[in-house]
């Protein structure tokens, strides 16, 4: 792996237990490849998820009980391990959205601070 | 990672929550949804699995990531190492067997003494908030001995009245009550204690109601009894509460019991039967004044918990301002005076530390040398595995990996030897409490606990470093170019050798400074048990019997003495029969100040000696020498003139050259007198050892128990028949009064082996684990040596086959040898010498630096040595040249 592509996924190591569960709660029950398509989708191709990244995020998750997967089937007919929120993932997402929102803002008016 | 997290993972280590196949179904399951997406938007057919494979990445990496994610590699790693372990271990039974012994002696020895240390000086005293019970003690700002932990009545009031630290504040004193019970009389040990002692412990009595603080005032005679006399004595009666027992030929009545682990007084035997302190607030003759009035009379101990606000030291502070205006108000009595407040264990636990500390040392001795031994026996094997670790290199195991490898096989090494030593331990904690001396608190309650187990686990994991990390780099630092064929046949490299070299200097040390403290202590306790008491031990019978005041008058006391002694010498087999206390060696010791005629001395300067009182013969009976004048006799009565006896050290120390015989003294006691008599010193007597055999005899004077009956007496009786005795005085005395009780039953000699048994005890220890450093330390050299030797056979083959004979090579192989054994030696006695220097206080007439003990260790190790590097050292010169060059 390249230093470029390091520096990539440890910028995402912290953020991605943000953006998986918010995805989650987003669309409800949701099977990891989606999860990826969409954060890649709303990125805008500005990140790229392999599944080795994913499927260790969402098996953190999952150990630190905040989302639970179950098999199930797509609406294609795939079997897929869809993921879903327990209470405690619920306000896990609470806490963790004021946190990135306090903080994303005092960044914004920090980085726009007129000299 | 959250602690859930590490939960699941530590859980999922041992037992995956998900399958592989699992996981792997998830990974496949998305690649199948990232190839429909390509299918569905641009991709041509055929290609589109290839495409969303590059897209989303590989199945086995991305496992792999799950699989680290899922459970702790570095736990999984350290399974399969300890799974490893036990196979190569397995593998190698006679090594593992040594290596496992070795450590079982070394860690059972310290589990087994660190059970003794936990149980004497660690474990709390069973009482809520143990840490705030501290002892009082007024102490004589003039005493050269050390203080002697005891108080008066009237100090004691002042204290509890004006000090203000303690939450309460309580005395006690130990006494033995005569309880007659249908006709029988027996002896109970007990304790006379202020109304409020319970309080200060924090314990309630099981049954009934604890003392009122008006039942210190004379006239209350109310009793609280033991668990196991209530069921002994009153066959657990429900109604005990309310029921009258007689104690001393008085009444008493019971109102309650105590709970069954309820021991207080901490002594041997325990307390069964407490009354409150009116038992000192009486008086027989309402002419007398009681013993809660006497200032100068210090016989009570002195209990107090403390505000949890206060310390020791704050409550110090506060005694010593409340001393120091008692010492200004009563200047004869407390005018060199003040008081010393100490935490109770550390009261209890008293000069029992410093021996502990000892022996503990002494163990962790050995277990060093066990250390160093396995060490060797690492070395050596890892040099054999040369060829396993260049294989694990070379298929890409990193040195860390490696290294962790070995120290896992030495972890379970340790796990091994730890269960053992444990087991040893447990095996003789029995052996431990029969051989303790009973009078060291905690001795009797010697068991592995939690404490002691937890305490074994660290010993054993920090012995597995110990001994594991230095052979574990050095074994994975084979070089793997020599690996393969090459590696069988290196000799080992001078490095290796050195450091060989170096751990068995070091055993050898460590071994000589065990020796060294043991062949000091044999020898300090070879001289205690050669030092004669004063007098002759053998064929003494000693028994004491207490007389109730109520029933006896002061002469009457003294008539039923007179009469018992007449009664006991007509017995056939008796030779002298004699009445005195205290006993030598028993422990008890009275000590009364005196004025010397012709000398004057304000009261609070005044002397104190040693102080005892005798019937007719009892130095006769002792067989204490007569030195000058004579021994008491009948004559000496109530009713004549005052007379004393006194030993020689008085004498010296007081009348130097001048003959003290019709010279007078005047000690502080006083019986049927209107006024403190002078007496006149009639005899000089030789000096006795009373306190301790160890302990120089101090200076003394004996009055005739008819010029001053203070206590009971015990009597002595010297006798050819020492078994059938005990009943002869039982029967003696139950036809003079059947309510009389005999108790502390006792040879002269068990007083004497009861005097030697914390040395005793001591000794035998450091004696016994000096003699398993040296069989480890001998293993250990013959270890090396026979390594060495087995290295060298093909240069020692070369040079036989050269011409060389066989005591050369022998030769070269001892000169070897004793280079170490020298070197180790030397540095073990520079190290004894300083070492040695904290036994000086346990050393009773012998020098740290004893040149004989030094020199008899040194001969004693060189000779074992000698012996352990010889065996290997002829196997070397059997060599046969022929086979030896023949395996190149």
């Amino acid at each position: 792996m390249s230093n470029r592509e390091s520096d990539r996924a440890d910028t995402l190591q912290g953020t991605l237990d943000i953006m998986v569960p918010q995805t989650v709660a987003t669309v409800g029950p949701v099977h990891g490849y989606s999860i990826a398509a969409r954060l890649e989708q709303v990125a805008n191709g500005a990140i790229h998820l392999n599944m080795g990244t994913v499927y260790p995020g969402l098996m953190r998750l999952e150990q630190r009980g905040l989302i639970h997967g179950k098999w199930r089937v797509t609406e294609n007919n795939r079997k897929a391990r869809f993921y879903a929120f327990t209470a405690a993932g619920h306000r896990q997402l609470a806490t963790a959205r004021e946190y990135w929102e306090r903080t994303a803002s005092i960044m914004y008016s920090l980085l726009n601070e007129v000299p | 990672m959250t602690p859930r997290e590490w939960a699941s993972r530590l859980w999922a280590t041992f037992r995956p929550t998900r399958s592989d196949r699992d996981l792997e179904d998830e990974l496949r399951a998305h690649l199948e949804l990232a190839a429909d997406e390509e299918r569905r938007c641009r991709t041509p057919e055929g290609s589109a699995e290839r495409s969303a494979r590059l897209r989303v990445g590989g199945v086995a990496q991305a496992m792999e990531a799950q699989r680290d994610q899922r459970g702790l590699t570095w736990l999984e790693n350290f399974a399969r190492d300890v799974r490893f372990a036990c196979r190569t271990l397995r593998k190698a039974p006679g090594f593992t067997a040594v290596a496992v012994l070795t450590l079982a002696l070394g860690i059972g020895a310290n589990s087994a003494m660190f059970s003794v240390i936990n149980a004497v000086l660690l474990r709390p005293l069973p009482f809520p908030s143990p840490e705030r019970l501290v002892a009082v003690a007024s102490i004589d700002l003039r005493a050269t001995a050390g203080p002697s932990g005891s108080a008066s009545w009237p100090d004691f009031f002042d204290w509890r009245s004006s000090a203000r630290t303690f939450e309460h504040l309580s005395a006690y004193r130990e006494t033995g009550f005569t309880l007659v019970d249908g006709g029988r009389a027996s002896h109970v040990p007990g304790a006379v204690v202020t109304s409020d002692l319970l309080s200060t412990l924090g314990v309630k009595p099981a049954l009934g109601r604890d003392f009122r603080g008006d039942e210190e005032r004379a006239g209350a005679d109310v009793a609280l009894i033991s668990d196991s006399i209530w069921r002994s004595q009153f066959a657990a009666a429900p109604d005990i509460v309310g029921r009258a027992v007689t104690l001393n030929s008085r009444r008493f009545t019971i109102v309650g019991v105590m709970p069954p682990a309820f021991h207080f007084p901490v002594s041997v035997p325990a307390a069964q039967i407490w009354i409150t302190s009116a038992e000192d607030a009486r008086v027989d003759n309402p002419a007398d004044s009681p013993m809660t009035a006497e200032r100068g009379a210090h016989f009570i101990k002195v209990i107090g918990r403390l505000r949890a606000t206060a310390s020791v030291a704050s409550a110090q502070a506060e005694l010593e301002v409340i001393a120091a205006g008692l010492a200004r108000a009563h200047p004869d009595d407390s005018g060199n005076r003040s008081v010393r407040a100490v935490s109770e264990l550390g009261r209890l636990v008293g000069d029992t530390r410093q021996p502990l500390f000892v022996l503990l040392a002494a163990v962790g001795c050995v277990l060093l040398i066990a250390c160093v031994n396995l060490a060797n026996l690492l070395l050596a094997r890892g040099a054999g595995r040369g060829r396993e670790m260049a294989l694990r290199t070379a298929l890409g195991a990193s040195g860390r990996r490696i290294v962790l490898q070995l120290l896992t096989e030495s972890l379970v090494l340790a796990a091994l030897g730890t269960g053992c030593g444990l087991a040893l331990a447990y095996g003789s904690t029995a052996a431990l409490v029969r051989l303790a001396p009973v009078t060291v608190r905690g001795l009797d309650q010697v068991m592995i606990d939690g404490v002691v187990i937890a305490f074994t686990a660290v010993m054993g994991g920090a012995s597995a470093l110990c001994f594991g990390l230095i052979p574990a780099f050095q074994t994975s630092r084979t070089d793997s170019a020599i690996g393969g064929a090459a590696s069988a046949r290196t000799t080992q490299g001078r490095g290796q050798r050195r450091l060989r070299g170096a751990l068995v200097i070091a055993e050898m040390a460590i071994g000589v400074v065990l020796l060294l403290g043991a062949g000091l202590l044999l020898r300090s306790f070879d001289r205690l048990l050669r030092t004669p008491p004063g007098f002759e031990a053998q064929h003494l019978v000693t028994a004491t019997f207490r007389l109730p005041d109520s029933r006896y008058s002061y002469l009457k006391q003294i008539v039923f003495y007179e009469n018992v002694l007449a009664d006991l010498r007509a017995l056939p087999g008796v030779d002298s029969a004699a009445a005195a206390a205290p006993l030598p060696l028993s422990g008890s010791r009275y000590s009364i100040s005196f004025q010397q005629s012709g000398v004057e001395r304000p009261q609070s300067e005044r002397l104190s000696a040693d102080f005892g009182m005798v019937s007719p013969g009892y130095f006769r009976t002792l067989q204490v020498p007569l030195v000058r004048g004579r021994e008491f006799s009948a004559t000496d009565s109530d009713a004549a003139p005052r007379v004393v006896i006194v030993n020689e050290r008085f004498a010296r120390q007081y009348f130097g050259d001048v003959d003290p015989l019709g010279q007078r003294i005047k000690p502080g006691l006083s019986t049927t007198e209107k006024e403190t008599p002078w007496r006149e010193i009639v005899g000089v007597v030789g000096d006795i050892r009373h306190q301790r055999l160890s302990e120089e005899s101090r200076p003394a004077y004996f009055v005739p128990y008819a010029q001053g009956l203070i206590s009971p007496l015990s009597l002595v009786v010297r006798t050819n028949n020492t078994n059938g005795m005990v009943e002869d005085i039982r029967k003696t005395l139950a036809r003079k009064d059947p309510e009389l009780a005999l108790y502390d039953v006792k040879t002269m000699e068990e007083y004497l082996a009861t005097s030697v048994a914390t040395p005793r005890f001591q000794t035998l220890l450091l004696a016994l684990f000096a003699t398993v450093g040296l069989a480890l330390t001998a293993v250990g050299l013959y270890g090396v040596m026979a390594y060495g030797v087995a290295q060298r056979t093909r240069e020692f083959g070369i040079r036989l086959a050269l011409g060389a004979r066989p005591g050369e090579v022998l030769g070269l192989v001892l000169r070897g040898a004793l280079t170490l054994i020298s070197t180790g030696l030397i540095m073990g006695m520079v190290a004894g010498a300083l070492a040695t220097r904290m036994l000086a206080s346990t050393l009773y007439s012998i020098d740290p630096l004893d040149p004989a003990t030094f020199a008899g260790v040194a001969t004693i190790l060189t000779a074992v040595a000698l012996v352990a590097s010889y065996v290997p050292a002829r196997r070397a010169i059997r060599v046969d040249p022929i086979a030896a060059l023949r395996s190149e």
